[in-house]
């Protein structure tokens, strides 16, 4: 008790270092030691009173894993390996990139937002599907809500789940494009992964069956070799500039990418690819926090900055209410992740108490590499910072107010940095990655250097780059996938042949529809004067945040029909914070009358202007709205048929019947 | 001594195909072994099978 007392001392001291500081710089080891004392005790403390008292988590049942135990999807795993796994196939692309378009704010409200945020409502979130499902053999977020609420929310979570789906693959794949524009370092290495994992999938497929270790093995030495050979390539007379594109051209490669990656066998391409950024991503996020832990490196981001309040921001407008808590998703609470909560992960789980570690655990693992993130941006130099993050359209319009907060840099030092990082240019470099890259390449840097080697500073940047490029890709395969398995489903109640899932016509048909589906908002993106991220990641976060209430109205109807209604605010809580915070940042993108933040307000302003491309803005601005509006609708309604549920069985009028399946005692208790 | 560094090594290889989520065929097979029953798939139809499924899976932002 004393040593809890100690590390929840010890945290509060991180947070009182960090929110007291002013003017001087900060140390990122104060951040780390708040971020890792608050998830300690949150840890130990909160997430055993949900698996204790709110879900009775039950030693003596057999999970789905030890029931159906079938040696291929049903297999009853280790508890740490499939910590790995669970982690490997929740971090992605978002914690990393959301943190990074936070820090406009200062590093404190997105640290804060990250560490709460984890610890009250995304890591509950994870916990109460992976429970629900694992209590359901293993059964999907959209069988939950059909069974448990009722169907139509059945398919409003599932048609919700579609269309994020599309907004994510689109801001996703606008990351990879702003990262790789004119970087004939960057697409070398990215274009080599799509060969070398066609060479991994014939060796474990065709050339030598199963054998997946060597097949990896050899890949990942071949990653490296591209990693390394991007240098020389960027460096040649004639494959450089064959290898610098811009974003339109980089748009059409991603979509015919996107195509062609979602219609072949998945063993060929998704898979391998797979393999190769999951070794990576695990790889990178450990040496990571041991390169901070080593480097400690200062935090040259003021706490707050000014436009945390004017809500002018050039990264993304808005005011840090609501703004900085949509635009942290992944990290702090993530809808998607009760996709995969209720996906593979539950029909591995050996026993059911492993769920704590693995549901709220591995989401605190999340938020801190979202934690992680925010040290790498924010130990750039602000002025750099926001040079490499904005537009110049954008930047323009806030010049006033960063000249006045001392957040400028001169060209030279620009160009400096771009030749330091191996990259022709680093201005209006939107997206997120680069900025992380540079932070990340610094910090690596300096561990290299630091250890009698080279800084390697341009290696490392490309590194830091393929790794993130790496596992956007694979979100974009599986997502494409996943997107035209739902559509063909939708599309089967109308023609049931579209439904066989190796039906050629069929399966082209509705992967072309999903690709041009995010190939518009791609494309619009790239063209977008303020730089595309400034309206899709918004959009993209409030749609997140919204599957995320999906997901707590589920656990919260399935916690009232177990007779925890007692205990419901554990839900409740966050859904309610969710709602609040979502529905005002959708109905501000939406109908503020500030031109640089509604989308309708802005479409209002380009009416009758003469520039050739008024037109397109305005319609693009109309459909970013209508998109808005659109999630508002399907979730209000979820929210109210899942009330009307509650209502129902409180009162008694219906009786509280869930589809928990019936408990079979475990073999593991009885002593193997 | 060498046998036991050997089923570590075999551990720790297992180990990591779980967390990257690679197919294990030797591992259905002691599956089948401990369930009691022969194989129900070749090699091949495991292979085939595996990647199937893994083809539905999402992977996240």
């Amino acid at each position: 008790m004393l040593l809890w007392g100690g590390i929840s001392a010890l945290g509060a001291a991180g947070f009182g270092v960090l929110a007291l500081s002013r003017g001087e710089t900060v140390n990122a080891a104060w951040l780390l030691v708040a971020a890792v004392c608050t998830y300690a005790v949150a840890y130990r403390f909160y997430s055993r009173f949900l698996a204790a008292r709110v879900f009775g988590l039950d030693e003596r049942r057999a999970t789905p894993a030890e029931r159906f135990n079938n040696g291929r999807d049903f297999v009853p795993t280790n508890k740490w390996v499939l910590y790995g796994h669970h982690f490997a196939a929740i971090a992605g692309a978002g914690p990393l990139v959301g943190p990074v378009l936070a820090a406009q704010f200062g590093f404190l409200p997105g640290t804060i937002w990250l560490v709460i945020g984890v610890v009250l409502g995304g890591a509950v979130q994870d916990f109460t599907i992976l429970f629900c499902s694992l209590r359901r053999d293993g059964k999907s977020l959209g069988q939950m809500a059909k069974e448990e609420v009722n169907p139509a929310a059945g398919a409003m979570a599932m048609l919700a789940v579609l269309f994020i789906m599309i907004i994510l693959l689109a801001v996703l794949a606008l990351i990879v494009v702003n990262a790789l524009r004119a970087s004939p370092w960057g697409l070398f290495t990215i274009a080599c992964t799509v060969p070398i994992a066609l060479l991994m999938g014939w060796w474990m497929k065709v050339w030598r069956p199963g054998r997946v270790g060597e097949a990896s093995v050899a890949g990942a030495a071949l990653l490296l070799l591209a990693l390394v050979g991007g240098g020389w390539v960027s460096a040649h007379p004639t494959l450089g500039p064959a290898f610098t594109h811009t974003g339109v051209a980089l748009t059409a490669m991603m979509i015919a990418y996107g195509f062609v990656a979602s219609v072949l066998p998945v063993w060929m391409l998704l898979c391998p690819r797979d393999y190769l950024s999951t070794f990576l991503k695990i790889a990178t996020v450990l040496s990571l926090g041991v390169a901070i832990l080593v480097i400690l490196p200062p935090l040259r981001m003021p706490a707050l900055t000014p436009f945390a309040t004017l809500g002018e921001g050039p990264v993304f407008a808005g005011k840090l209410f609501p703004f900085a808590f949509i635009t942290i998703a992944c990290g702090a609470i993530s809808g998607f992740h009760a996709l995969v909560a209720s996906g593979t992960t539950p029909k591995m789980i050996e026993r059911e108490s492993d769920a704590r570690m693995i549901g709220y655990g591995g989401m605190l693992m999340e938020s801190f590499v979202g934690v992680m993130a925010m040290i790498a941006a924010c130990t750039l130099d602000p002025g750099v910072y926001f040079a490499m993050n904005t537009t110049p359209v954008a930047l323009a319009q806030a010049s006033d107010v960063m000249r006045h907060a001392g957040f400028v840099v001169s060209p030279e030092t620009m160009q400096a940095l771009a030749a330091r990082m191996g990259e022709q240019t680093l201005i209006a470099r939107t997206g997120g990655a680069p900025s992380l890259a540079v932070g990340m390449a610094q910090i690596f840097a300096g561990v290299t250097s630091g250890l009698g080697g080279k800084a390697l500073t341009a290696l490392w940047y490309h590194f830091a780059i393929m790794f993130e490029a790496l596992f956007i890709l694979t979100t974009i395969d599986t997502g494409t996938r996943v997107g035209r398995f739902m559509l063909q489903e939708i599309l089967g109640h109308a023609w049931p042949r579209f439904r066989e899932t190796s039906w050629y016509p069929s399966v082209l048909a509705s992967s072309a529809l999903v690709v041009a589906a995010w190939g518009y908002f791609l494309y619009q993106g790239v063209i977008d004067p303020l730089g595309g991220i400034n309206s899709l990641w918004p959009l993209f976060g409030i749609s997140n945040q919204l599957l995320a209430a999906v997901a707590l109205c589920v656990g919260t109807t399935i916690l009232i029909k177990m007779g925890k209604a007692r205990f419901a605010w554990v839900t409740l809580a966050p859904l309610a914070w969710l709602v609040t915070v979502t529905m005002t940042a959708g109905w501000q993108k939406v109908f503020s009358s500030d031109a640089r933040l509604g989308f309708l307000a802005h479409a209002a302003s380009l009416v009758g202007s003469v520039d050739p491309n008024a037109p397109r803005l305005v319609f693009n601005d109309r459909l970013d709205a209508g998109v808005a509006l659109l999630f508002m609708v399907i979730v209000t309604l979820l929210i109210v048929t899942s009330v009307w549920e509650w209502w129902a069985v409180l009162t008694r009028s219906k009786p509280a019947v869930t589809r928990e399946a019936p408990f079979v005692e475990s073999a593991y208790a009885a002593g193997d | 001594m060498r046998r036991e560094t050997e089923t570590v090594a075999r551990r720790l290889v297992r180990a990591v195909r779980q967390i990257i989520g690679m197919p294990d065929y030797e591992a259905y097979l002691e599956h089948c072994e401990r369930a009691g029953h022969a194989p129900r798939l070749t090699e091949e139809q495991y292979l085939k099978e595996f990647f199937e499924a893994k083809g539905k899976g999402v992977r996240c932002c």
